[in-house]
């Protein structure tokens, strides 16, 4: 096929050019040659001048069965007539930038096959002529980690839905006789038997609130309301109001900074203020407990923290503490499921940000999370 | 205990065995004398409702659970309250959904009263009693 001259030019790079330029030619040669992504360099009229191995791997072709054949080849059929102008008009506004941008994008194998491809391009000004660097990832691996993804969430959702419906309405009959049990017969029976009774509600009872947390973990994920500008001082006022009875009970002071816009989900917000807030009061040490909510700004991006002076937590569990049903203190100590942190996790990494805490043992946590400035400037 | 008049007809649609022995349980505990007849699915419901040789006069009160075999309890109340002779009976819904589509669903086609399955018993026989005094107060009014 044509080998104009900045084929030929292009070439020569490839194949060993003059001594001055010697060792960038060879170290670019060996940066392309390693690349993990199929390396094509097209001329101004499409004509393939340099492939790496990879490319040779993916689109089964030996590398000069590539160099100075038209690119179109790599292209399938079906887009092959419109592809030179597509070409055309990244020459006219050369910039680097991905291919198609929102479109799927297909190469063929030797063999025909279609592959699934994402396409940067790169424009090069060399002394040589003009040319563009294309870089080609077979995204196949991607997708199928994508399709395995999505099947396991739905199996999550299908499995929350088994959860709530049908094992609650069994462990419902057994709560309901077990109690019956108690109501009618707690006079007849000795204190072995009321004892065996209690355990057995408190069980149940413990196994609903288990199931009802879980069923709020798998919430954030597939019922959540979308992210837009939220009034993060509102969703803390809302928050402050439901935790009313528990702070006047334990007589705890919460102040704030002046909070911020942030995108995010109001509801989940609340549901993030509660559940820290909620834990500076459960995990109080012997002062009456004080929360203070911080708000700082880096960029885009809001850092909140809740800070308490309660008993704090040892550095070693600094992660665990997240994931769920997780429990430093037996129930005798503290009550609760082990799910309220993973929840918070959840709800954060569902709004693109991280939750962290830091702790000294005996005074107090602060915990952050970083959101999404609503106005997006940094 | 038993006021001086006749029993009152109460009709449980229900398909949990379990829930319904709950029900009966509940109902002993009743100052109201009462009678109480069981249909297992929606079918079976709307039978004994409108064929008169079934062994149940006609019914004060419907207790009617939503999530039933063959007939859904939705379409149970939707003829129920579609029909002129039975129209006025009272239909109490019980169902463990405390999603409110379900309850506004319920009032729309006609229900009178919505209760959740609790899971506390004694709220449970809490419900049943304020059933009563639901029945001694307002729905005395539509007896014939």
């Amino acid at each position: 096929m044509g080998s104009g001259r900045s084929h030929d030019a292009a070439r020569g790079a490839e194949t060993g050019p003059s001594p001055p330029s010697a060792p960038a030619d060879r170290l670019f040669r060996l940066v392309v040659e390693s690349s993990p992504n199929g390396v094509v360099m097209v001329d101004r009229r499409g004509t393939i001048v340099l492939v790496n191995r990879e490319t040779e791997r993916l689109f089964g072709y030996g590398r000069d069965e590539l160099v100075g054949q038209s690119v179109e080849q790599l292209v399938p059929g079906r887009f092959r007539a419109s592809h030179p102008a597509t070409r055309q008009e990244f020459f006219a506004n050369p910039q680097s930038r991905a291919m198609g941008a929102g479109r799927d994008l297909f190469g063929v194998h030797k063999d025909g096959t279609e592959i699934p491809v994402e396409i940067g391009l790169n424009p090069i000004d060399a002394e040589e002529g003009f040319f563009v660097l294309a870089s080609v990832i077979d995204i196949r691996p991607r997708q199928q980690a994508e399709a395995e993804l999505r099947r396991s969430n739905e199996e999550l959702e299908r499995f929350a839905y088994v959860v709530s419906h049908d094992l609650q309405e069994p462990l419902r009959t057994v709560s309901s006789y077990v109690q019956l049990l108690s109501r009618r017969y707690r006079d007849r029976l000795d204190t072995d038997a009321v004892d065996f009774i209690d355990f057995a509600v408190g069980g149940v009872r413990r196994m609903q609130h288990l199931i009802a947390d879980l069923l709020l973990f798998s919430r954030v994920g597939t019922r959540g309301a979308p992210l837009v500008p939220t009034d993060m001082q509102a969703a803390f006022d809302n928050t402050l109001a439901g935790l009313h009875a528990a702070l006047d009970e334990s007589q705890a002071t919460v102040t704030a900074d002046p909070l911020p816009m942030v995108i995010a989900d109001a509801g989940q917000l609340a549901q993030l203020l509660t559940n820290l807030l909620g834990n500076a009061l459960k995990f109080r040490g012997t002062e009456a407990p004080r929360a203070h909510v911080g708000a700082t700004r880096a960029g885009r991006t809001w850092t909140i923290s809740v800070q308490d002076n309660g008993i704090g937590i040892a550095p070693e569990y600094f992660e665990r503490i997240f994931v769920i049903f997780q429990r430093l203190h037996s129930r005798e100590e503290y009550a609760g499921t082990g799910v309220g942190l993973a929840i918070c996790k959840k709800i954060v990494e569902r709004h693109g940000g991280r939750i962290w805490v830091d702790s000294t043992p005996g005074h107090g946590a602060r915990f952050s999370f970083t959101l999404p400035a609503a106005d997006g400037v940094s | 205990m038993a006021i001086a008049a006749p029993p009152i007809e109460i009709m449980l649609i229900e398909d949990n065995a379990a829930d319904v022995r709950l029900t009966v349980e509940a109902l002993k505990d009743a100052r109201v004398a009462n009678r109480l007849h069981v249909a297992r699915d929606g079918v079976e419901a709307i039978r004994m409702l409108t064929e008169p040789d079934t062994a149940m006069p006609r019914p004060d009160l419907i207790l009617l659970d939503l999530n039933l075999p063959r007939k859904d309890g939705r379409d149970v109340l939707k003829e129920i309250k579609q029909d002129e002779a039975l129209r006025h009976i009272p239909v109490v819904i019980l169902s463990t959904s405390q999603a409110e589509q379900d309850i506004l669903h319920s009032y729309r086609l006609g229900a009178n009263a919505f209760i959740t399955k609790p899971v506390e018993i004694d709220q449970f026989f809490e419900a049943m009693r304020s059933l009563e005094q639901f029945w001694l107060t307002v729905a005395k009014l539509t007896r014939p």
